[in-house]
């Protein structure tokens, strides 16, 4: 029980400047803060970014990257003599393999640059065009008023693009209907999802779109108060940021920004963790209800949207939320996929919502090789027979066919790889990223990345005995979304190549 | 100001008041639902997942220890859904933890839920997961012993240490499954905040924190005889469970949480201080010093007799202020009030004290 003037928000920041967590640093960070010490411990060592002190070069273990060769890369930075961790994705799949040097810098390999779609200004968040530094959807948000603006985002059909496909209007309207004035709105930048970095060009190319949508939502949920949580590997991506408000602190004197690190933890894009995180503590997901909106960040009811969201808000209010609907082909909007993996061109593509994966890759320059398996919408979708190539890439239809659309980060895969062995590499995300609260997760998913190693060494399918049954259960029993879809991979691998987990 | 309405529990109505949970409208209708993690003097968190039921109308099972009940609310706590979740979850459990030949969870002197909770499932024989969860070897304090091989990270004694005595010695360390109990810096318990009060040991349910002075094998060799009494310590009058074993006192605990003033809860003299009570050299008898100035046995009445004659003794050579009286911070507010009455009524001075009062 800490007391009552405690600075706990400021606890992580205050590890990381010390250089991380040691007897020493808690101590001070305790006598700085008033938190109870074993609290600044416990909650420094969930976070892989402050919790053992040192210098070493990160390397990147996400899909794309162990397709490009990450393993012989670590392997040489190990042989040189030189410290290397392997993290999680760092976002950077279409620049694979990607590191971060001793001194956080971003480092990749790789002769490509991202690709993204030509300036297009019918679409809704068009990277590739101008930058508008006009803030006119928020002046005209503003003299609509609330109701109106949130009925042209009911009208647009606009789903949360994080991976929930939540329809945005329902949270506003919620955030409205609350007793409570001390409201936030939050923006989700958290993006860790392997495959994804559709939010990290977003916040580089058109970080004003994604400041307009925060400042529109806050002037419509009548709040001034507006927090940005962003991954703390994005280190370009926390200064371009840094660098918008900046330039528009005319047009957003009413609002006041901060800009919150994360501190290396997968599970804090899930949007309770998140809080969680914010509030300086383990990122942990909360039990739900109460959600969020109704009683969020500091217990007070809170608007989280993904940057990809909240950047498509500007554009609504522009042109009309039925213009923003009929980008879209199966359902609304234009979208930005994530393409990388066994593919010509890897980059950030926003093409009408439902496209097929063979629109998507010939957007992408083509398949390299001969395509066996995509992952449509990062590790948590698992994988899909090429077969499925002409699915409807959209919310629906992949949850129908036991996947999802998920943060659409896209991974192709040829006929060159092992099913199992991607499995492998999913399952050890999973393992590593599990917050470690609730049994189904925390055991399950080391239970079957234990499992399919072993079938990855012995070559015998019994491994896989009770995968079904610990997999149900991962899902059925698991509190927050990761647990629910972190045998995935392995099941969905199991499902559609069973050729891959035969006898060896 | 609560209002009463139905809800249906498998099936039959049952009443119920806005703001109770699941868990507790079941316990009040003899519907046992299992739990871990929960500890009514605890917010209830709902982590070990044990308790999930259905509830009509939500796509996932909810945690019954957490989840409130709303008017006609339906609840199922019976189905072959929650059959299979509480088998492959128990399985699960059981690969990240200690096994006897059994292949159940083990037993420590305090007793293991999760081993009765094993019994009503078969067997799924999960190879062990082998979770990297550390522990602290060089942790030396007297009291409390931390097994993490049969720790269910429920996070019972860190919230208690946290939320019932305001302590905030241990903690959730690490993630995933290297997650664990520790303190900062790992260091001993007696280098942190603890007041070693044992509460810890007492809210595990799995036995993953052991007291260091009890027999190991408690359960085992059988029940001990449970005998109610009063801590002598302090005023409190906490209500304590002597556990006796021939004619020993092998282990203090409270009564159950709800029952007594003390809600569960002892201190460090409370729960560990009992080798007073066997001691060799504890004084069971008054005593009075001969002329050699040894100690000898006496009865009670020739002891008051001593005592009034030497105070007496003093007062006519020196007058009444040249005594003074102290009682002791183990006396109750009566016994307090009569040590006062001594001193002003029988001895005529004001010098009197408590050694708790500075």
């Amino acid at each position: 029980m800490q007391k009552p003037d405690a600075q706990r928000e400021k606890i992580l920041d205050l590890l990381e400047h010390a250089g991380g967590v040691t007897e020493e640093s808690v101590r001070q960070v305790s006598e700085d803060t008033g938190v109870p010490e074993a609290d600044i411990w416990g909650t420094g060592k969930f976070y892989s970014l402050i919790d053992t002190p040192g210098k070493r070069t990160r390397v990147c273990d996400g899909l794309s990257c162990q397709l490009a060769g990450a393993d012989e890369l670590a392997a040489s930075i190990t042989d040189s003599g030189k410290a290397c961790e392997r993290v999680s994705c760092l976002g950077q799949c279409d620049l694979a393999i990607a590191t971060l040097t001793e001194e956080m810098e971003l480092k990749t390999y790789t002769k490509k640059e991202t690709s993204i779609t030509p300036d297009d200004p019918e679409l809704a968040i068009n990277l590739a065009g101008p930058v508008d530094l006009s803030y006119s959807a928020l002046k005209k948000s503003i003299s609509m008023g609330a109701e109106a603006v949130i009925k042209e985002i009911e009208v647009s059909g606009l789903q949360g693009r994080g991976g929930a496909g939540f329809p945005a209007h329902i949270k506003w309207k919620a955030l409205r209907s609350q007793n409570e004035t001390e409201r936030y709105v939050i923006c989700n930048a958290d993006e860790a999802e392997p495959g994804t970095f559709k939010d990290r060009e977003t916040i580089l190319r058109q970080p004003h779109k994604m400041l307009e949508g925060l400042a529109i939502a806050a002037a419509m949920i009548e709040t001034s108060e507006i927090y940005i949580y962003i991954r703390g590997e994005y280190g370009n991506e926390y200064d371009s940021i840094n660098r918008a408000i900046e330039e528009a602190q005319t047009q957003l004197a009413q609002f006041n920004f901060t800009v919150v690190r994360g501190h290396g933890a997968y599970i804090c894009g899930e949007e309770t963790a998140l809080l969680e995180s914010l509030e300086g503590k383990r990122g942990m997901p909360r039990l739900k209800p109460p959600f969020p909106t109704e009683a969020g960040f500091r217990g007070k009811p809170s608007l989280i949207h993904n940057v990809e969201t909240i950047a498509c808000v500007p554009s609504i209010i522009h042109r009309g939320g039925q213009h923003f609907k009929d980008l879209g082909r199966t359902e609304a909007g234009s979208k930005l996929y994530c393409i990388s993996g066994h593919i010509e061109s890897p980059g950030v593509y926003e093409l009408p919502l439902g496209v097929t994966l063979d629109e998507l890759v010939e957007a992408a320059g083509g398949y390299t090789g001969t395509p066996l398996a995509f992952s449509p919408g990062g590790a948590s979708s698992g994988f899909l027979p090429i077969s499925m190539r002409a699915l409807p890439l959209d919310y629906k239809n992949l949850a129908e066919a036991g996947s999802m659309m998920g943060s659409s980060g896209v991974v192709v895969l040829n006929d060159t790889v092992d099913m199992a062995q991607a499995a492998g590499w999913q399952l050890e995300f999973f393992e590593r990223e599990s917050c470690g609260q609730c049994a189904p997760c925390r055991i399950g998913s080391r239970y079957l990345r234990r499992q399919n190693d072993a079938y990855l060494k012995l070559g015998d399918p019994i491994a896989f005995e009770h995968a079904d049954d610990v997999a149900w259960e991962m899902e059925e029993g698991s509190i927050c979304g990761l647990g629910m879809v972190a045998a995935k991979p392995l099941d969905s691998a199991r499902k559609h190549f069973p050729d891959h987990f035969k006898t060896k | 100001m609560s209002d009463s309405f139905h809800i249906k529990l498998d099936g039959k109505s049952v009443s119920a008041s806005s703001g109770e949970t699941v868990f507790e409208v079941a316990k009040r209708e003899g519907v046992e639902i299992p739990t871990l993690c929960h500890d009514t003097r605890l917010e209830p968190v709902g982590a070990c997942r044990v308790c999930l039921v259905e509830v009509a109308g939500q796509r996932r099972l909810q945690p019954g220890c957490a989840w409130v009940v709303t008017p006609d609310m339906e609840i199922q706590t019976q189905s072959d859904r929650i059959e299979r979740h509480r088998k492959v979850l128990y399985n699960l459990y059981k690969s990240d933890h200690d096994l006897d030949d059994a292949r159940l969870p083990l037993e420590t002197g305090n007793g293991n839920q999760l081993r009765e909770l094993c019994q009503t499932v078969p067997d799924m024989n999960l190879a062990p997961v082998e979770a990297p969860r550390s522990d602290r070897p060089m942790d030396d304090n007297p009291y409390i012993q931390f097994e993490p091989d049969l720790c269910i990270l429920c996070a019972r004694c860190t919230r208690y240490c946290d939320e019932v005595e305001a302590v905030n010695a241990i903690t959730l360390s690490n993630r995933g499954s290297a997650t664990t109990i520790a303190t900062a810096g790992q260091r001993s318990l007696i280098d942190t905040t603890c007041e070693l009060c044992g509460g810890c040991i007492d809210t595990c349910p799995t036995g993953a924190l052991i007291e260091k002075k009890a027999p190991k094998n408690l359960v085992q060799l059988g029940g001990t005889e449970s005998v109610r009494s009063t801590c002598n310590f302090c005023g409190v009058g906490c209500q304590l469970n002597l556990h006796v074993q021939n004619e020993r006192v092998v282990k203090v605990t409270s009564p159950e949480p709800g029952e007594t003033l003390n809600d569960g809860n002892l201190c460090v003299k409370g729960r560990f201080a009992y080798d007073f009570i066997h001691h060799k050299d504890r004084i069971t008898e008054p005593l009075i010093r001969d002329a050699n100035g040894d100690l000898q046995p006496a009865t009670w009445e020739e002891a008051i007799a001593a005592t009034s004659a030497g105070l007496n003794r003093v007062r006519e050579k020196y007058g009444s202020d040249a005594l003074g009286f102290i009682s002791s911070s183990r006396c109750t507010g009566e016994e307090n009030y009569l040590m006062q009455k001594v001193a002003r009524a029988a001895f005529g001075t004001n010098n009197v004290h408590q050694c708790a009062a500075t």
